[in-house]
């Protein structure tokens, strides 16, 4: 029995190498492209567009401009946490210093009760 | 011989390749690279069946064709999970040999030559193709479900249960078929031994 399965084996094995003709394959993907044609002129087929990424991605450049936005918003970020020494600090700018900060430093609060009895 | 494919039949294959069932998805979408990818993937196992179970070239190429027509309309149609694309396609193939057997009256081999493989010498290429012709004639002599058995099984290299599915008949009896068949083929090739030199391994 052995031996019948590996002479048959061998007539198998010859019949697997049936190539498919070229001629075939042509039409069978020019049929394909006409059902997808005929589709899409019926609206069945919708094309797809750009995804929201996609769309703010082409707005800002490309992935260089974005490379270039991220760069230039780290840049920012560290300017502002860990100034130079040439820069004023943005802190100082903003809240003035220490004293300056006293919400009523000049001002006597005492004096004011005072008036008011 | 078949690896490539078999990874390829599902949602994805183990290479990262999207499978039969993805493409036929993206085809349905409008994407023409899909139908290509799915012409050479399923085309030739879909010609080889019918050239096999018909026995006659013309006629495989017809049906070959309308089987992967009837795929490409059914494309939007198709449910996701419910079987094979592969599976769907032979069984597709099948019906439409027999629905080609049902039309014409004799059953004929037809006289085109087999396409010459040239890395062969032409002493090896005369001997497959007499080895062939006679396997042809062989299965042409089987009942119709053991030679669609035989087909799938021992040319296709499909699996029993998958056979069973797409011939809607238990793995028991897709076994019983290949046997029988397998057995019928020896009896009929032995008388050629000598011509067709198939002791050489």
């Amino acid at each position: 029995m052995a031996e019948t399965e590996t002479e048959l084996d061998v007539f198998f094995a010859a019949a697997r190498h049936e190539p498919m003709p070229q001629a075939l394959a042509d039409r069978m993907v020019t049929d394909a492209l006409e059902v997808q044609a005929g589709r899409a002129a019926a609206g069945a087929i919708v094309p797809r567009g750009p995804g929201i990424w996609a769309q703010l991605r082409g707005a800002l450049g490309g992935w260089a401009g974005m490379g270039g936005l991220a760069t230039a918003c780290a840049t920012g970020l560290w300017i502002g946490l860990a100034p130079p020494a040439f820069l004023p600090d943005p802190v100082q700018l903003v809240y003035g210093s220490q004293e300056d900060g006293e919400p009523f430093g000049g001002f006597d609060l005492a004096g004011l009760l005072v008036e008011e009895n | 011989m078949r690896s490539d494919t078999d990874a390829a039949r599902g949602g994805s294959s183990a290479a990262g390749a999207p499978g039969d069932e993805a493409l036929l998805v993206r085809f349905a979408d409008g994407d023409a690279e899909a139908a290509r990818v799915l012409t050479g993937r399923l085309g030739p196992r879909a010609y080889s069946v019918a050239m096999r179970v018909l026995g006659n070239r013309a006629e495989a190429e017809d049906v070959a064709q309308e089987a992967m027509m009837r795929l490409w309309r059914m494309a939007p149609e198709w449910q996701q999970g419910q079987a094979r694309v592969s599976t769907w396609l032979y069984r597709v193939v099948l019906n439409l040999c027999l629905d080609v057997k049902r039309r014409r009256r004799t059953v004929h081999l037809e006289a085109v030559p087999e396409p010459l493989d040239e890395s062969r010498s032409a002493a090896e290429r005369m001997q497959e193709a007499a080895r062939i012709d006679a396997l042809q004639a062989a299965l042409m002599a089987l009942p119709e479900r053991q030679r669609q058995a035989v087909v799938l099984r021992h040319i296709e290299e499909l699996p029993n249960p998958e056979i069973a599915g797409i011939m809607a008949i238990s793995v028991e009896a897709v076994e019983s078929l290949t046997a029988r068949g397998k057995r019928a083929l020896s009896r009929a090739l032995q008388e050629r031994r000598e011509e067709l030199g198939y002791s050489d391994g």
